[in-house]
């Protein structure tokens, strides 16, 4: 098995949402469920839900092989600056690599991430897809 | 507390070594070691990064004692991502300065071979945090790129610019015997060659490849009269790079070399013999701006004339046998200072020697210095 199916399971909760900690010690945001601030330590945080959209800052496009993934490349891996005003790392998709673009404004969406064969396991998060203008 | 001196060092060619085991490199640069010194360290050390991942050999150490025959000796095993080299030979001084012993050995060994690329390389990705970037296929080049990006953006240097760093280690590598890659590149040959991770060519990233490296480290009884003193090594962490303002700088080391410069009295940066951490073209510039050789930004244009960079050829050219890298850095600044390396010979009273674990996630910085 390439993933531990309880880890996947304990971290749902961010996988599935883009958890925020707002560290009540120092005022700092913060990224990915967390028990403490990564800036000040502080155990005192509050954990808030992002509305999941904001504006791609920073991309690649990636032909990086690691093994099980290679099926799916290239892919576009970007920083997102959300609208809460913090940045966070994924995968940027439903996109040509040569049409992305920094500025360009992005919702979270549940995606594939990586399937386990023989075993059957399909595991699932957050990843990004352009938000289209009406 | 007792002083703690580099008396010997022993290097293999790096490359891949399909029909030598990780025991079998373990066993070159230990036996180079005694027949150099004429006897058996009273403590080994063993960095490697991906040992468990690759060989499925876990305390690689005690294994290690058992091959050789040095039993009773006592050993560990020590890994902290690409930066477990120069952290074995932390470890070191601390038990030689402590009086735990006089004699130590590190070494530093990976075998990156025994697989194809693409598991070597997702071994190498769980340098990030597993549960926030590997699970989501984020790597470590992803990383250097967008780093490389921004550097671009921010500081207006072209992909040429930045092609300075592996055309000098390319031609640095060519007069070390021990590098993997001993062939000159041009900067078009950069620019042109297969893209890893835009704007990341091949020829930006380190090369996959096995080696070991052993660095005996003494206190001053057991000193070799050809000798490097540890004058200190300093470390120090740093968030997750999406949690930081400014992606072109490096924190961990940033803050290591502000703690290893208040020790140091009359030190200056361009002075010194420099080994730095550059598995990505991008990360050897930003190594030379966080150390202070260079403004912020400019680092670009003082690489080709930088006489004693990274006088291997660097990761980039020399190789990055991961867990190994630190103890390359050291014993080619060892040969370069006490005998000859590369065909340069370095007169001068110091050399620093900058680790780094992915974007800077863990560094290390050893200042050594001609005893």
């Amino acid at each position: 098995m390439k993933h531990s199916i309880s880890i996947f399971w304990r971290n749902r909760e961010s996988h599935y949402r883009i958890k925020i900690i707002k560290c009540n010690a120092c005022g700092k945001l913060a990224y990915f469920g967390r028990d403490r601030c990564p800036y000040c330590g502080s155990k005192d945080v509050t954990t808030i839900e992002s509305e999941g959209k904001g504006t791609l800052v920073n991309f690649t496009v990636s032909y990086y092989r690691r093994e099980g993934d290679e099926e799916h490349l290239p892919r576009i891996v970007g920083l997102v600056k959300l609208d809460e005003g913090i940045v966070v790392p994924g995968e940027i998709v439903d996109i040509d690599p040569s049409e992305v673009k920094e500025g360009i404004r992005v919702e979270a969406v549940l995606r594939r991430y990586s399937s386990d064969d023989p075993y059957g396991l399909i595991y699932y998060g957050l990843k990004f897809i352009p938000i289209l203008k009406k | 507390m007792s002083k703690a001196f580099i008396s010997a060092v022993c290097m293999t060619k790096i490359g891949r070594h399909f029909k030598l085991g990780i025991k079998n490199l373990i066993h070159e640069v230990t036996a180079c070691m005694e027949e150099k010194t004429g006897s058996r360290p009273d403590y080994l050390i063993v960095a490697s990064a991906l040992s468990a991942l690759q060989t499925h050999q876990l305390d690689i150490a005690s294994i290690a004692t058992q091959y050789l025959g040095w039993n009773n000796i006592p050993s560990i095993r020590v890994e902290t991502g690409e930066t477990s080299g120069i952290a074995a030979l932390e470890l070191a001084q601390y038990i030689i300065r402590s009086g735990a012993a006089s004699k130590v050995l590190v070494v530093g060994v990976e075998k990156m071979t025994e697989y194809p690329s693409n598991k070597v390389n997702a071994d190498y990705a769980k340098i990030l945090d597993y549960d926030t970037e590997y699970v989501r296929n984020i790597a470590p080049p992803n990383y250097a790129a967008l780093v490389m990006r921004e550097y671009m953006r921010k500081y207006g240097a072209t992909r040429d610019d930045i092609a300075e760093w592996p055309v000098k280690m390319h031609a640095n590598a060519v007069n070390n015997p021990y590098a993997q890659l001993r062939f000159p590149v041009s900067k078009e040959a950069v620019s042109n060659a297969m893209v890893i991770s835009e704007p990341i060519t091949l020829l930006d990233a380190f090369p996959i490849g096995d080696g070991a490296a052993a660095v005996l480290v003494t206190n001053e009884s057991a000193r070799s009269k050809d000798a490097l003193e540890i004058v200190a090594i300093a470390s120090a962490t740093a968030p997750p790079l999406y949690l930081r303002e400014d992606v072109t700088e490096l924190p961990a080391t940033k803050a290591a070399w502000m703690t290893l410069k208040r020790k140091l009295e009359a030190h200056k940066s361009g002075e010194v013999a420099l080994q730095v951490h550059d598995s990505y073209s991008i990360y050897g510039i930003l190594a030379l701006e966080a150390l202070e050789v260079s403004d912020r930004g400019k680092a670009c244009s003082i690489v080709p004339n930088l006489e004693y960079l990274n006088v291997g050829g660097g990761l980039k050219a020399r190789g990055h046998p991961i867990g190994a890298t630190g103890l390359y850095q050291v014993a080619e600044t060892y040969e370069l200072m006490i005998n000859e390396f590369a065909g340069k010979h370095y007169r001068g009273e110091y050399a620093l020697i900058h680790s780094m674990s992915g974007p800077d996630y863990n560094a290390r910085l050893a200042l050594l210095r001609r005893w």
